[in-house]
């Protein structure tokens, strides 16, 4: 693996914006996704780590700005008992949204009975969709009592790291059994997130979800991919043109060791599994390519060096 | 009694009672019954899975009429024109239904925001008419949201659900489990205090 890459998100005005995404190009960095939104446009990108700057710089120049984005390249699953006013839109989409602006993708998913404290269950269906993310987090209400013995059993079966949300400040992550990290002061609301107490937990809750990611990709670090995800988005934009008419917002998804492709399975499954690398190889040489829960989507899981015997 | 006099939210710990007072009354704002409920206590138990709540509704929120939320007066004699300026914007949507109902879409004009302009024969009759017609009840609608309060603030897994309702009181409990009579009484006994604080 050549350069090492930051995540940076860039926002600004649309007018000249594509001098970024050509310079980005230029220097061997990746645009992950765009949003165009009236007059501005969201860029997230991974920059190589030595070209920051010319980027910060030419940013500057077009009066936009530019700041480290460090979920950048993840999927997390954002999962709320179910999808009934008491947990939707607020705290669960607060906390999507807070997320999203450090540069995740993130899907909202409400379970059909989760909600209650004896009668809470999750079904086998919804545990796959939610192993299909890099990590979870899960929002379990205000009462200490159903954080502590009642809602952990939805964490059961969840094989990523699951992050958990509730209202009591001073609970510690050992006491809720399965869950990999507890983020307080994020309870049951039905007003937006927006106080400055709220928004404080809500940075709290996010540095601790840097904190998974950041571990997770020092795992990924001791035994590389055979592709970085971003090299794989790359060669679907170059070889399968079909991808520019999704109208989903991220037609490719990237993950931290694979990506979601949102084309009909049945009928792309055979060109993802085809993509031709520059150094001769394909990209079913190196990734498990699977029908995903998600819809007819496309799931690639990449395998690791230790694997395939080759980094491309 | 004044609106919301007593507001009471208790839980096991107490900290958590108040994030759920901030629940409660949150959706209180949301459904505008402010002004229809006197005093209210909200006990929540999750260790038992319990959620009473007790509420004495203020007697009497009367019948908004035209005359309470506007001016009628005659505008131009010669055009035989009635015109309404409303001083209360809040009942303008309620309103215009009746007024569209009773001349027709296309004959109620709005020249500016506040100010409706209606033609008829008879000027003086139909300003009495307007004068004493009924805007809004707000008690026809007490119940039903009443009812979705009570089923937005409980914990959404409490699906058994008990309540009574009067014309000055709503007794409601709600738990996962089958409802103890004991819950029961313990709720009425709550409301009995509401009752009798002074």
């Amino acid at each position: 693996m050549a350069a090492i890459l930051e995540p940076y998100i860039y926002e600004g005005g649309v007018h000249k914006h594509s001098l970024i995404t050509e310079l980005l190009e230029d220097l061997g960095g990746y645009l992950i996704q765009k949003v165009p939104a009236a007059t501005e446009v969201t860029l997230v990108m991974l920059i190589p780590r030595d070209d920051v700057h010319l980027i910060e710089e030419l940013g500057k120049k077009l009066l936009g700005k530019l700041t480290r984005a460090p979920l950048t390249g993840t999927e997390i699953a954002v999962v709320s008992p179910t999808l009934a006013s008491h947990h939707l839109p607020h705290s669960a989409c607060d906390v999507a949204e807070h997320l999203r602006r450090s540069g995740a993708n993130t899907n909202m998913l409400g379970l059909a009975r989760g909600m209650g404290r004896r009668v809470s269950l999750s079904d086998n269906y919804e545990r796959k969709l939610i192993n299909e993310h890099d990590l979870a987090v899960f929002s379990f209400g205000t009462f200490r009592d159903c954080i502590i013995h009642k809602k952990p059993k939805l964490l059961e079966g969840v094989t990523v790291p699951k992050v958990v949300t509730g209202g009591p400040l001073d609970i510690k992550t050992e006491d809720i059994a399965n869950a990999d990290i507890y983020a307080g002061g994020i309870g049951r609301v039905a007003h937006r997130l927006r106080k400055s107490g709220e928004l404080d937990s809500l940075d709290a809750m996010s540095e601790k979800v840097f904190e998974v990611v950041e571990k997770m990709r020092e795992d990924l670090a001791k035994d590389p991919l055979a592709v970085l995800p971003a090299r794989v988005m790359k060669e679907i934009h170059e070889q399968i043109p079909e991808i520019f008419d999704v109208l989903s917002p991220a037609p490719v998804t990237l993950q931290l060791d694979g990506l979601r492709v949102k084309l009909p399975y049945e009928q792309f499954h055979e060109k993802v599994e085809n993509l031709e690398f520059d150094e001769g190889v394909r990209l079913s040489d190196m990734a498990a390519i699977t029908l995903s829960k998600m819809k007819d989507y496309i799931l690639v899981k990449i395998k690791r060096k230790s694997e395939v015997g080759f980094t491309a | 009694m004044e609106a919301l006099e007593t507001f009471i939210v208790e839980s096991t710990v107490p900290e958590e009672g108040d994030a759920y007072k901030s629940i409660v009354a949150d959706i209180i704002t949301e459904l505008v019954l402010g002004g229809a409920i006197g005093r209210i206590k909200v006990l929540v138990r999750p260790e038992e899975s319990l959620y009473l709540m007790a509420i004495i509704l203020r007697g009497g929120q009367p019948t908004v009429k035209l005359s309470d939320i506007a001016s009628v007066e005659i505008g131009d004699l010669t055009k035989k024109e009635v015109r309404i300026s409303i001083t209360e914007e809040k009942y303008l949507p309620e309103l215009l239904e009746l007024l569209w109902a009773r001349y027709g879409r296309a004959k109620v004009f709005q020249p500016e925001r506040r100010t409706l302009v209606m033609n008829a024969e008879d000027t003086s009759a139909e300003i009495d008419f307007l004068k004493d017609m009924v805007v809004a009840d707000p008690k026809r609608t007490l119940q039903s949201r009443l009812v979705e309060m009570a089923i937005r603030a409980t914990p959404e897994g409490f699906r058994v659900r008990y309540h009574s309702m009067d014309p000055h009181k709503f007794v409601f409990v709600a738990s996962e489990d089958i409802i103890k009579p004991e819950w029961i009484q313990e709720a009425n006994e709550m409301t009995t205090e509401l009752m009798e604080e002074k």
